[in-house]
């Protein structure tokens, strides 16, 4: 349980790197400087503003004196949590997972369902030799547009023969986005269920397919002893040591977003790249903002639950136009929330959005 | 103002394919997770409003097995002062068995109230009849549907139950009362896990149903569960797009939709 504060806001010199970083400064309402500032001084905060934030990051891997202005918003919401007084889309999500440990409310029992979609059997956890462990999580589990992409790594990995196996309907939500909303309590109890799974099947590696899952398990579920990895990683070798081999070309011109959570937060840059580029021969095309300054599509931090009030321009629409300028047919990114947020903009200008697994799949 | 709100745990099975077992004496409930009745959860959130206004206490009472106790530890989480498990070895589904049963616990053990709240009806069963039957049982004014909480006067709430068409009929009734709350009456709050678990500290009172049980025969008896007759069936229509859309607009038009 979180006891003390993990940001610094006393220590905080007011010099705006952070709300020169967010990416809903200047659109929105949201200034995270002046938070700091009101959270220094004990001043009243509107209860509206901190469910603007995405939880990108930026602020906090920007600041100079290591404030965690990010880290701050999320005690903001958990004093919130705490009072009760939050949005009631948060609240559904949060009640959803509590009961049936998913935010969507969708029955435990249908979480293995998308392996029907296999021709081949994945086995539990339990069955294999190698205990490596693909953890789907709520969004691949049940959302009809991300389901493809477990069916499409399972294909992957099983081609490669690279063995792995799931937990099924004993797998709960990872509990990412839980913290980020300030839901301390319901974070610690995912926690300890999934990570009693992992123990009680001797889990040895785990492959997450969403980088919002590998960044709380492998920075957030203490010391597990388990190597985590995002599916991309771990393609991105199976293509290198030969394994893998993408073999009909790719005609389209395509475009990369840097997920925050894959990105940003956790560095992982080079291997969705190493995957596409090997696809493309080089000619992957890059944003203006890219990797370390990628512009957040805002589906982190509980915004996948939650509309705010104010109407602005999207980062997804700014993105999706800057695609288009620079000549792309397919933007591509390795996240379920960026697919989605990025992808209602694009189809409205006539761009598609593929998940990295899509892309692969087409050229294997 | 005093109140005592019954709370029912119930299986959570909007999103479930329920599966009828032991040749039809049973369902499936093994892999559903509970929650308290949605009803009761505003019932609750009504009473806590009510006493957080003018002072008072909330008292959660639930009947069911030792599990139930979630149910009240979610209450005491939402405001309510504490919580009293009257605890059965078997699921109680008939509504005058458990009105029986809170009728006598009620006197027997000379609880003091001003109302008693219950939801409109439990997820389960949907009886909707346990408030009636309590308040017919104490001799009590009943009103069923409240949907709004006007005015608390002298000895009387004013309240509004809601009717059919959407209409709302504005009622006086007096204390002590008996009334089922109905859904949207309010927005229940949020129960953060870390308030469930400081509610697990607060005390709560564990009776035996069998105690409370007298003159209670069920009336209503389970013979069968059943899964609905299936009536008609979806008609997948394939090919190619444009005669896709002129079947359809074909089948539309002799259904008369269009």
């Amino acid at each position: 349980m979180q006891d003390e504060a993990a940001s610094r806001v006393l220590v905080c010199i007011q010099c705006g790197k952070c709300t020169g970083s967010c990416p809903e400064s200047g659109r929105t309402p949201f200034n995270i400087r002046m938070l700091v500032r009101k959270k220094q001084f004990n001043y009243a905060i509107d209860e509206s503003m901190p469910w603007y934030c995405t939880a990108c990051n930026a602020c906090t891997i920007r600041c100079p004196r290591d404030v965690k202005p990010s880290e701050m918003i999320i005690e903001i919401r958990a004093s919130l949590v705490e009072n009760g007084n939050i949005p009631l889309a948060i609240q559904k999500a949060l009640e959803n997972t509590f009961i049936h440990k998913n935010p969507w409310g969708k029955p435990r029992s249908k979480r293995g369902e998308w392996a029907e979609k296999l021709d081949f059997k994945v086995p539990h956890i339990s069955e294999t030799e190698h205990k490596r462990l693909l953890f789907l999580c709520c969004v691949q589990a049940y959302d009809p547009r991300c389901m493809i992409i477990p069916v499409n790594v399972a294909k992957l990995l099983n081609k490669a023969g690279y063995e792995f196996g799931i937990l099924g309907e004993e797998e709960c939500c990872c509990g990412n986005e839980i913290r980020r909303i300030g839901e301390f309590g319901l974070f610690e109890e995912l926690m300890e269920e999934n990570k009693a799974n992992f123990r009680e099947y001797s889990v040895k590696e785990i492959i997450a397919l969403s980088p919002h899952c590998m960044n709380t398990l492998k920075n957030e579920y203490e010391d597990m002893g388990i190597k985590v990895m995002h599916y991309t990683e771990v393609l991105s070798n199976l293509i290198k040591e030969g394994l893998l081999k993408p073999e009909k070309p790719f005609e389209k011109e395509m475009i990369y977003h840097d997920p925050c959570f894959l990105g940003k937060q956790n560095k992982i840059f080079e291997q969705p790249r190493n995957i596409l580029n090997n696809i493309t021969n080089g000619k992957l095309k890059e944003f203006l903002r890219s990797r370390e300054i990628s512009l957040c599509c805002e589906g982190g931090g509980g915004r996948m639950f939650f509309e705010p009030e104010a109407q602005y321009k999207r980062n997804s629409e700014t993105r999706v136009e800057e695609a288009k300028e620079k000549g792309a047919e397919i933007i591509t990114t390795a996240c379920p929330f960026c697919v989605m947020t990025l992808e209602e903009k694009a189809i409205e200008k006539g761009l598609a959005v593929k998940e990295l697994s899509e892309i692969l799949m087409e050229v294997i | 103002m005093d109140i005592l709100v019954f709370v029912k745990r119930v299986a959570a099975t909007q999103e479930e394919e329920l599966r009828i077992i032991d040749e039809g004496k049973n369902i499936d409930l093994s892999k559903i997770p509970f929650k308290m009745n949605d009803w009761d959860n505003y019932a609750v959130e009504e009473a806590v409003k009510i006493v957080e206004g003018r002072g008072g206490s909330v008292t959660a009472i639930s009947i069911g097995s030792a599990a139930s106790d979630e149910v009240l530890r979610r209450a005491i989480a939402m405001g309510a002062k504490d919580g009293i498990l009257i605890e059965s070895n078997e699921t109680i589904h008939d509504p005058v068995l458990r009105a029986i049963s809170f009728y006598n616990f009620i006197k027997k053990e000379k609880i003091q109230f001003d109302a008693i709240f219950t939801g409109v009806q439990s997820e389960d069963d949907q009886f909707a009849a346990t408030g009636g039957f309590l308040a017919g049982k104490m001799g009590l004014p009943y009103a069923s549907m409240v949907i709004g909480i006007d005015a608390i006067e002298n000895g009387y709430f004013v309240l509004r139950r809601e009717l059919e068409g959407g209409l709302q009929e504005r009622i006086k009734i007096k204390t002590p009362c008996v009334m089922s709350i109905q859904s949207g009456i309010n927005e229940p709050r949020y129960v953060s896990i870390m308030g469930i678990r400081k509610a697990s500290k607060v005390e709560r009172k564990t009776v035996k149903f069998n105690d409370y049980a007298e003159n209670g025969d069920a009336v209503i008896d389970l013979i069968k569960w059943s899964y609905p007759e299936k009536k008609g069936k979806a008609t997948m229509l394939t090919g190619e797009v444009d005669a896709v859309c002129k079947e359809l607009l074909e089948i539309l038009k002799n259904k008369g939709v269009c």
